[in-house]
């Protein structure tokens, strides 16, 4: 009985994880145009929600994330490209507005270091079991 | 050798240990987001203005002195909070304060001032919010100081409290 539940709870959760369905884009938002509204999407989705701030404006139903997921509509609309419309974000908002930071000088420690450790990392598995071999 | 490898992993652990001792201990706000918009020229924009019949435009405003740009609505209850310290800022102080009214009921904001009091030489209107979105404001209140060439300085995000308020004085008078 309990190993059935436990099944059915993971299950939920797994599909929960591997589904990508939690968005809250409102119907009136929406563009005809389903190319569009799919790069409006995608860019959406790299965008912070600066007051939830873990989550992506396409996911968050806060007020600002609403009125910037309209803003991408419209300037995808007017012709902008992606990359003039995350300019015109950051320039506003920063890097912070990115979910991803971009790799840059002041951001080269933030995804250069992980690595950095993991040598060390290895470094001292290896030095150690040489030592210990010797004893 | 057993002590020494012991001694390295012991200083290390202290001084991670200390490094968040300090970071707990000194005053931050490790949630606050610093403004992009710090040491550039304010974003132009032109719009209705709640007190007058003219519109509001920036250009004319900005650039003679330092003026206090303050985002406030009436349903924003920290707005309420910080009404007071920013009266003292026009009445006490004499400093210009431009108030942004966001995503506000034009009668509720009438009302609000006429009951509050009105610390605000102008009152420019952000019906839909775009305003705000091009001076990079996430939640207000939010608060900047303007300097007399129209150049952003700093900004605040929230209510501005007793230690704010301060804060904001010993900045205009650096600024001066």
């Amino acid at each position: 009985m309990i190993n059935k539940t436990f099944i059915i709870i993971i299950s939920i959760c797994l599909i929960q994880l591997f589904s990508d369905n939690s968005f809250t884009v409102e119907p009136e938002e929406v563009l005809k145009n389903q190319k569009q509204e799919l790069r409006a999407r995608n860019i959406s989705k790299n965008i912070r929600c600066m007051i939830c701030q873990n989550q992506s404006i396409d996911e968050s139903s806060a007020s600002l994330a609403k009125d910037l997921r309209i803003l991408i509509r419209n300037k995808i609309k007017e012709g902008n490209s992606n990359e003039e419309i995350y300019k015109f974000l950051t320039d506003r908002y920063g890097d912070f507005i990115l979910l991803k930071p971009p790799i840059k000088l002041s951001t080269l420690a933030l995804w250069v270091l992980p690595f950095v450790f993991l040598l060390i990392g290895i470094f001292v598995v290896f030095w150690h079991n040489k030592k210990s071999k010797k004893f | 050798m057993k002590k020494k490898l012991l001694i390295i992993p012991s200083i290390l652990f202290l001084s991670i240990l200390l490094t968040f001792f300090y970071l707990l201990i000194i005053e931050r706000d490790p949630s606050a987001i610093p403004s992009n918009l710090l040491d550039k020229n304010i974003p132009k924009f032109e719009t209705e203005s709640l007190l007058r019949k003219e519109r509001f435009i920036s250009s004319k405003e900005f650039g003679n002195e330092i003026i206090l740009v303050n985002f406030f609505a009436t349903w924003c209850l920290p707005c309420r909070d910080e009404h007071i310290y920013i009266k003292r800022f026009s009445n006490e102080k004499g400093i210009r304060v431009i108030g942004i009214n966001y995503k506000d009921s034009s009668d509720n904001a009438v009302e609000w001032l006429k009951n509050l009091g009105n610390p605000y030489s102008d009152v420019p209107i952000d019906k839909n919010g775009r305003i705000a979105i091009d001076w990079g404001v996430y939640g207000i209140p939010e608060t900047f100081i303007v300097n007399s060439k129209g150049i952003i300085k700093y900004r605040h995000v929230g209510a501005i409290t007793k230690k704010i308020y301060k804060k904001i004085n010993l900045l205009i008078k650096e600024i001066e």
